[in-house]
């Protein structure tokens, strides 16, 4: 299995090369440029042509386009991300200070997720086929529904404005208040998913003989839950959330927009606003990096217990 | 008649206690502020960045030559005691004050300016700030690697200095911005990049710590040069672009002032403890449709006159913007020295547009294809939804393309458009406002509306080499008059700035060129404060 | 239990989320015969920020106009954005797939490989920058999000063309000489009917959802056109002085999105239980 995870190691190679590429093309193609925003959004002060071109030259952005890649990607092998345009500062700096915030967001949204789908799958599996499996079934999928940040919006006002309980947004000092809020918006249209993975994998297994043997010897459904039940359904539980949190590492934005989460998610949309070019390849690169990484460790973790799925990974 | 004088002296002594009481300034304390323009601050090196957002946070960290006057509305000295200005108005003379300390406890002398003016002239890649110096003789030059030595500054002693400009400008309105700052030279050389995010300066503040994204704390600076300043301990710079959560923290007290939004305007001027700490200024900046004259209709004044008639400005800032911006008349804004009260403006005459649309043989009307916008809520698309109802009664159609800020940019600099709508800076120097609509200057330099009028140019000559500011600014005010004639915009409103503060700060003030530029040395808080003893 | 009436119930799914897609279609087509009101013509700014209470059943925004009636006109661009660009994303994916599939080879590496790029790209962030790109236009969040979102169906088609491929019959008519393409046709479309259809019901979904957060950050559709999204984004300020404006465009995308995505659930139920052809 060794050779197997050195072998999707290598692929990542190719593959964020491929996006990075196709990344480049794309923003260097975008209308306008980060000279036009380094004002702000009113008209500030005159900018003119001459301004607008120097600052181009001093970025590098009068050469072509595969001259710009090139030194892109050599940047990439010795590790230098560049400078954003308009901070000035280098991106790996950058990008250093806004993965914590972004990485506690994800995974407090992900332990949200599962501590109420998991519940609530089980307790649907148990009911299955009666009213409240449907009705919590409705109510995991709501969750799914819901624009995130109308749901953000609406916490923010009922929870902050009308009870006070916790701060609006912000980071603040770190502190737990502040980020129940935004991990809970982001966190929620997971549980419907969690919660009906949870369902079918205990479904699954209580339909299975052995189980149906322990039953008929008298267990207390209880009991049967707790011991067979519940290891294999957690199994099948941990890998779904593993495997969603590169996606949720992405979905980030909305959420760290709306509630000003110091995260990944927020920078890339503004780098991508302002046309800092550099920045918003710096910020793909870790998303998509988590992204693959994160996969690669789940499968990993599946083959490791389960050994029919290791004997496929030749 | 002794009656009558001990009430006299009563009163007297009653007002005069009570004017005593509120010059009584309370010292220490923390002030919870914002940063309300957009995501995280770039830099706290102000020579790097023309973001306002860095700006008002690092203004209370360092200084420079001139800094901005709210209570008479223009530029006054900072750092230098006193200034000497040639006849002919290109060479200035300063002294600096004895007293000036950097954050770092060494004196601030002639040395630090020349080598801060110097660094901003070689900067490379170029620094934002050099464009407010670049009319000192020797700059350009300088800039461009010729000389080595900035030779329009001459030391004259360790606290006097001469600076020659090769134009006869007024430099107090270039170096009042906050990006042509005096930093200490070994500071600079020993963080290189960090400077941005480990500043120090001569301001008031000291920098305390950045966390990204979330907030900026600064501390009083206690051998700051004005006696007995700053008043605060600490300032809190919290770092919120979201209108809605700006006005959740100040109603729940974690802010001790906000910038009030056009939604929550009316809330807050309804409320009856708000409404009564809340100030308002005309800010510099001018928020208006502009057309393009290649777009043939648009190419008649009488047309263009037309849409001014035609259209309810006063009632769309009323309700759309609920009542916080001042009516247009003319480019200049109420807060300008050139300003004209009674100037023309285009009430709304919806029967003298559709004449003046027939008269131009535009009856039918006609469609405007490309009318661009933001999705910005004070001068975007929503206002171009506002107008649609009244255009559609002279016959024009709007076809809106809402794209996002560069893209818009892009295209009006290209001038890809019939229609933009947009905010144009309008302060605080008149003359140097109203040139940008000289006939020679072209669309890249900020006409995009090729705004072409000799009679125009004429005037802003004159003024250029006026004697007086007066006199100045009545040759501008005419000039105002000629573009508000020929209408070549749709003239909107002048942005209503409002700071709302909670009762117990005090000493905020009316900052026409930006709201946000609060000088925060004078400014300090009561016992009633919650932060009133945090340090 | 009966056994019958557990049978229903376990098909509620299909039935809520069948008559919920239902009423927003019947919605979207008659829209011109329920709204009381032009979605755009009737701006009057003298009655700007009404709150609900007759004639204006659900309020007014900011401009003036019924909110009711830009609702029931928004769920034509939202079905038609959903619509459109779900069915471009079929077309893309299952062209893929199918080629990938039958022809094999390096052809199918490449798609491969194309799909997992694209899944490694988050999708909104991909959307928005071809936005930024084509500029604004209705058309344009139809290539945006149409060209975002295939590689599910790619893979369903793929999978079904590879099993189809060494089917013993089909193998024969190969040797036959039947073309591969009518072969791709007639054996492996209608086995994929199925997931097909669950992942555009989704699909549908997803992409009302994903124009909302287009709005959000300023690239959705073009105002005036009333899209939900965009009414909510534009009234997001004022959700706490002029909540009416927000709260019914957010039900009306709640409610649709909950019916596609319990209507795809319970398609899901009954055509193809064990598959887990995930979308979230």
């Amino acid at each position: 299995m060794f050779a197997y995870a050195v072998r999707r190691l290598l692929q990542f190679i190719p593959t964020i090369l491929a996006i990075s590429l196709i990344i480049f093309i794309l923003l260097n193609v975008l209308p306008g440029n980060a000279a036009l925003m380094s004002r702000g959004e009113q008209d500030t002060g005159t900018l003119t042509t001459e301004d607008i071109e120097e600052m181009k030259r001093d970025w590098g952005l009068d050469k072509p386009l595969w001259y710009r890649y090139a030194v892109y990607l050599k940047g990439l092998v010795t590790g230098d991300l560049g400078k954003s345009f308009l901070r000035r500062e280098p991106v790996n700096q950058m990008l250093k200070e806004r993965i914590w915030p972004t990485l506690k967001l994800a995974m407090t949204a992900m332990f949200i997720a599962i501590c109420l789908g998991v519940p609530l799958g089980f307790y649907s599996a148990l009911r299955q086929g009666r009213i409240a499996d449907t009705v919590t079934m409705i109510g995991a999928v709501s969750g799914v529904s819901m624009p995130q940040f109308w749901l953000g919006l609406l916490l923010m006002y009922f929870v902050s404005v009308k009870l006070q309980l916790l701060p609006p947004q912000g980071y603040g000092d770190g502190s737990i208040k502040h980020i129940i809020l935004p991990a809970f918006t982001l966190g929620i249209g997971y549980v419907g998913l969690l919660a009906r993975t949870t369902r079918a994998a205990v479904v699954e297994i209580l339909t299975l003989d052995y189980i149906r043997t322990a039953r008929a010897k008298g267990l207390s459904e209880l009991l049967i839950n707790q011991k067979h039940v519940m290891r294999n359904a957690l199994i099948l539980v941990l890998t779904t959330a593993g495997l969603q949190f590169g996606d949720l590492m992405a979905q980030t934005v909305i959420v760290e927009k709306l509630f000003s989460w110091p995260g990944l998610g927020s920078l890339l949309v503004d780098s991508i606003f302002q046309r800092d070019i550099p920045v918003t390849q710096g910020c793909i690169l870790v998303i998509i990096s988590t992204f693959l990484l994160v996969n690669l460790i789940v499968d990993l973790l599946y083959g490791v217990i389960d050994p029919r799925i290791r004997a496929s990974y030749k | 008649m002794k009656k009558w004088m001990i009430i006299l002296a009563t009163l007297f002594l009653t007002g005069f206690l009570l004017s005593g009481s509120a010059y009584a300034v309370r010292k220490g304390g923390t002030l919870n502020f914002m940063a309300p323009y957009g995501g995280d601050l770039s830099t706290l090196d102000l020579t790097k960045t023309s973001r306002y957002q860095d700006y008002l946070v690092g203004m209370n960290i360092h200084r420079g030559l001139y800094r901005w006057d709210a209570q008479n509305s223009v530029p006054v000295l900072d750092l230098p005691e006193s200034v000497e200005i040639s006849e002919d108005k290109k060479t200035y003379t300063f002294k600096l004050r004895p007293n000036i300390k950097f954050h770092n406890g060494r004196q601030l002398v002639t040395d630090d300016v020349i080598w801060s003016f110097t660094r901003i002239a070689t900067m490379k890649p170029s620094a934002p700030a050099f464009r407010y110096i670049n009319m000192i003789e020797g700059a350009k030059d300088l800039h461009e690697g010729k000389i080595s030595e900035f030779t329009g500054i001459k030391k004259i002693d360790d606290l006097t200095f001469q600076i020659v400009l090769s134009a006869p400008i007024d430099l107090s309105y270039s170096l009042w911005f906050p990006a042509v700052v005096i930093y200490p030279k070994e500071a600079v050389e020993r963080l290189g990049d960090a400077f941005g995010t480990n500043p120090v300066g001569c301001g008031p503040f000291k920098f305390v710590k950045w966390v990204k994204g979330s907030e900026v704390i600064l501390e009083k600076f206690d051998d700051f040069y004005m006696e007995g300043m700053p008043y605060l301990d600490k300032v809190t710079y919290k770092i919120m672009g979201e209108a809605a959560a700006r006005d959740l923290a100040f109603k729940a007290k974690e802010l001790d002032a906000t910038i009030v939004g056009a939604v929550n305007y009316p809330e807050y001027k309804a409320d009856p403890v708000i409404s009564k700490n809340m100030i308002e200024v005309a800010e510099m900046f001018t928020r208006l449709v502009g057309m393009n004259p290649d777009f043939k209709p648009f190419a008649d004044k009488r047309v263009r006159q037309a849409i001014n008639y035609a259209i309810p400005a006063d009632l769309i800032i009323e309700k759309i913007l609920k009542g916080k911006a001042f009516p247009a008349r003319g480019y200049l804004p109420s807060s300008s020295p050139a300003f004209d009260p009674n100037g023309k403006k285009y009430e709304f005459n919806l029967e003298k547009a559709k004449a003046l649309m027939k008269e131009a043989g535009y009856e039918d009307g006609f469609v405007v294809e490309r009318a661009i916008g933001t999705a910005n809520k004070s001068w975007g698309t929503g206002i171009y939804e506002a107008m649609m109802p009244y255009l559609k009664k002279i016959g024009i159609e709007l076809n809106i393309q809402q794209m996002e800020g560069a893209a818009m940019d892009a295209r009006i600099r290209s001038s890809d458009f019939d229609m933009f709508i947009w905010s144009l800076d309008s302060g605080p120097d008149s003359l140097e406002t109203m040139s940008r609509w000289k006939s020679d200057v072209d669309v890249g330099s900020g006409n995009y509306v090729k705004f072409k009028n000799a009679e125009f140019d004429k005037l802003l000559d004159q003024a250029a080499v006026a004697k007086t500011d007066a006199e100045k600014n009545e040759l501008v005010k005419k000039a105002d008059a000629i573009f508000t004639e020929e209408a070549p915009v749709w003239f909107f409103n002048y942005n209503k700035a409002i700071m709302a503060f909670h009762p117990w700060v005090h000493n905020l003030s009316k900052v026409a060129p930006e709201m946000m530029f609060q000088d925060l040395t004078a400014v300090w808080v009561d016992e009633t404060s919650p932060r009133a003893n945090e340090k | 239990m009966n056994k019958n009436l557990r049978k229903l119930i376990r098909q509620t799914n299909l039935l809520v989320g069948g008559s919920i897609t239902l009423f927003v279609i019947t919605v979207a087509v008659f829209a011109p015969l329920l709204a009381p009101f032009h979605p755009v013509d009737d701006a009057d700014l003298m009655v700007s920020e009404e709150p609900p209470g007759a004639p204006y059943y659900l309020g007014t925004d900011i401009q003036g106009r019924d909110i009711l009636s830009r609702v029931i006109y928004g769920a034509r661009i939202s079905l038609a954005i959903g619509l459109v660009s779900q069915t471009l994303n079929t077309i893309i994916g299952v062209l893929f797939g199918l080629s990938a599939g039958f022809f094999g080879g390096w052809w199918d590496d490449f798609v491969m490989g194309l799909t997992n790029i694209m899944l490694s790209i988050p999708a909104l962030v991909f959307a928005l920058a071809i936005m930024a790109l084509l500029g604004p236009g209705l058309i344009n969040v139809f290539i945006a999000m149409g060209f975002t979102n295939w590689s599910f169906s790619c893979r369903i088609t793929r999978s079904q063309a590879l099993s189809a491929k060494s089917l013993d019959y089909v193998k024969a008519a190969r040797a036959l000489g039947y073309g591969r393409i009518r072969l791709m046709f007639t054996q492996i479309l209608p086995n994929i009917i199925g997931p097909i259809l669950i992942i555009g019901t989704l699909g549908v979904a997803w992409a009302i959802l994903l124009e909302a957060a287009l709005s959000f950050l300023g690239l959705g559709v073009q105002p005036p056109t009333p899209s939900w999204g965009g009414m909510l984004s534009a009234a997001r300020e004022q959700l706490f002085t002029a909540p009416w404006i927000s709260i019914f465009p957010g039900i009306a995308i709640f409610i649709t999105v909950l019916g596609l995505n319990l209507l795809g659930d319970g398609l899901r139920d009954i055509l193809d239980p064990h598959t887990q052809t995930q979308h979230s």
